[in-house]
């Protein structure tokens, strides 16, 4: 069993001395404080700069629609609004909790809308109502049943469409958001957000 | 003082082949340091197994094999919620290694096929999904278990594209899952799809793993085809499967469903195979190694699952054990042709470093000791690559049981070849709420006889 071919000793050498230096290869943690506007993408998943898109174009538009003219001259007070599920409906594990928060953040700092704790927030706060009632000083004890019950519930949903073809992908992003009356089903505001991202994966690496 | 001159003056070789053999060929296959692992499998002791896990080194090319046992094991001990957070690092491990990298096709060729990371074979990326999504369920979270369902339709499309017809393309258990879920959703038509598919890929199956579509999966498509009025389609079905009567949807809302499932055994080991021979023309050592599947038989034939006055048989809903083999069949030239590469190239390193040393010098022990070092640091190193994701179990039973909704106490039985009882277990309070299902997984491991070591 002899080899059908030879392989120059030079080759050999420079092979030998280029393989040691593929093991030593390595480096230490580093740490880069960044803007949090600034745009950062690393793999081509959902990341904090869509999340800043989504709300930044919900909110500007959730503001500035009639609905919310239209309630106050109606009712004669600010409507308020209680936060309910954004359904994850993409391929993604998206975290739907910052921009719902952004969303709150801003329409409460604008003084125009109320906002009631959501389901999961107001366990704990009835808990401790609850414990008030036994525990607390007369003056200063809060009474149940006096919960603000909410006007609006804003829900909405992600959804997502892939294109692929081998290391190539477009992925595109549909977030629609809506408040709904609570007393008569109305959809008072619906806000949409596109995003379109193509996302090459490289052939090579390290 | 003349030996330590000689390696001195041929250091360019036998440096990097030693360094390359104490990094790569000091210790035993991927394979052969998982048997204490696998004895506390046996006995139900995750946690131990996990500690020994811990234990053990894990270069960063095997990272995603060490992610996928530790999440499989997390799993197995109930913690679904870290299961999944370690199953989403390995999913993100191996998406960084997409790429091909050229330094480790050079070492694969130059050192052995081990020294490449891992990524994965394409049937254990889909199960990653399958597992992540049953997590997901087991925690009663159908939206993130959506999410999960539709990465496995993204990932079986990627698979498609890339490789040729007769390889592994489909996972039926994995499309049947999806279809549940977006039924339990009530997205019936997404589900429908889902379940066509399954059809399909259980088609090919029964081909290529002898694995039949199961008679639950016959009743979803003739419910499904019913719910969204494709009757021609529901005829068709009902000539081929035989079946007169099934649950409607509106009767299947009406009653809560127990979906168990039972990860039998382990998937099989890859072991190492290996020929050293003296090739006669040029006096040097030649060696060869290759890995090959090791099946880990599981005593159990039946399932029987009882709930309530209900008793269910499950039904083989996927054959790991099958897809492994069929896989590494597949794969198999590609492996050997690499192999053969490499014993030329490590026979003609030798080669070159015998020569070198002659002509350097006659009486230099130095450089023929060096000249030694690299035949043999070449012959060392020639191992099989044996890693694979071995706390997948050999083969996943299914069974499905609709009852009123309720607590249940749930009592499961496995049975052997002749029909005798393996083991029970038993499960107090298993509530089945209306409308929707309720999944059960049991890790079944026999004890198997300690593992043998390769030669």
């Amino acid at each position: 069993m002899g080899f059908p071919f030879r392989v120059d000793a030079r080759l050999v050498s420079a092979l030998a001395i280029f393989l040691p230096a593929l093991f030593v290869a390595g480096c230490g943690t580093s740490v880069e404080r960044m803007d949090t506007a600034e745009v950062k993408d690393l793999s081509g998943a959902w990341n904090d700069t869509d999340s800043r898109l989504v709300s930044e174009e919900m909110i500007q538009d959730v503001l500035s629609r009639d609905w919310l003219l239209e309630f106050t001259r109606k009712h004669n007070k600010k409507p308020a609004v209680i936060v309910g599920e954004v359904l994850n409906l993409s391929h993604e594990h998206v975290n739907v909790n910052t921009f719902t928060a952004d969303m709150e953040r801003a329409l409460i700092n604008s003084g125009k809308v109320q906002f009631v704790a959501s389901k999961g927030e107001r366990g704990e706060v009835r808990e401790e109502r609850k414990d008030q009632d036994i525990h607390a000083a007369e003056a200063t004890r809060k009474p149940m049943g006096q919960e603000l019950g909410a006007d609006y519930m804003l829900k909405g949903t992600i959804n997502t469409i892939l294109d692929t073809s081998g290391s190539s992908q477009v992925r595109y992003y549909q977030v629609d958001l809506t408040l709904i009356g609570l007393a008569d089903n109305v959809k008072a505001w619906v806000g949409q957000k596109k995003i379109k991202k193509l996302v090459k994966r490289g052939n090579l690496r390290y | 003082m003349r030996a330590r001159r000689g390696i001195v003056t041929f250091p360019l070789l036998a440096g990097p082949l030693f360094a390359a053999m104490l990094l790569f060929a000091g210790c035993a296959t991927y394979s052969d340091s998982f048997s204490v692992i696998e004895n506390d499998m046996a006995a139900q002791r995750f946690e131990a197994a996990l500690q020994e896990l811990e234990r053990q080194r894990h270069p960063a090319r095997d990272q995603v094999v060490y992610l996928l046992n530790k999440a499989m094991l997390e799993r197995m001990k109930g913690d679904f919620t870290v299961s999944n957070r370690t199953f989403e690092a390995a999913k993100s491990r191996m998406e960084e290694l997409y790429g091909l990298s050229l330094r480790e096709q050079a070492l694969s060729v130059v050192v052995n096929d081990a020294t490449r990371s891992y990524a994965g074979e394409e049937f254990e990326r889909v199960l990653v999904h399958l597992y992540i999504a049953l997590n997901y369920l087991q925690l009663g979270d159908l939206t993130n278990a959506r999410v999960e369902a539709l990465q496995v339709d993204e990932r079986l499309r990627e698979i498609t594209q890339k490789l040729p017809q007769n390889r592994y393309t489909e996972d039926a258990l994995a499309r049947y899952l999806t279809g549940m879920i977006y039924e339990e959703r009530g997205e019936y038509s997404d589900a429908m799809i889902a379940y066509r598919k399954a059809y399909e890929a259980y088609r090919e199956y029964r081909r290529k793993y002898f694995v039949d579509i199961p008679d639950t999966l016959k009743r979803d498509l003739l419910r499904l085809a019913q719910q969204m009025g494709l009757t021609g389609e529901m005829q068709q079905y009902q000539n081929e499967f035989h079946i007169t009567h099934w649950m409607s949807t509106a009767e299947l809302a009406q009653q809560g469903e127990l979906v168990f499932l039972l990860h039998d055994g382990l998937a099989p080991i890859k072991r190492e195979h290996a020929v050293t021979v003296v090739d006669p023309a040029s006096g040097h050592l030649v060696r060869i190694a290759v890995p090959y599947y090791e099946t880990r038989p599981t005593p159990v034939n039946r399932v029987r699952v009882m709930a309530g006055s209900s008793v269910a048989s499950a039904e083989v809903a996927e054959d790991i054990s099958a897809i492994a083999f069929k896989d590494l069949e597949t794969k198999m030239p590609a492996i050997t042709a690499r192999a053969l590469a490499r014993a030329v190239l490590k026979a003609q390193m030798a080669k070159a470093a015998r020569e070198n040393a002659r002509q350097q010098n006659q009486n230099n022990a130095g450089a023929a000791v060096a000249a030694m070092a690299v035949e043999i640091a070449g012959v060392v190193t020639e191992r099989a690559d044996t890693r694979s994701w071995l706390t997948l179990p050999s083969r996943i039973h299914l069974a499905r049981l609709p009852l009123p909704p309720g607590n249940y106490a749930v009592k499961v039985d496995l049975l052997g070849d002749d029909g005798r009882i393996v083991s029970t277990r038993e499960y107090a309070n298993i509530v089945l709420r209306r409308g929707a299902k309720t999944y059960l997984s049991l890790h079944w491991i026999p004890p198997y006889v300690p593992t043998r070591r390769s030669r």
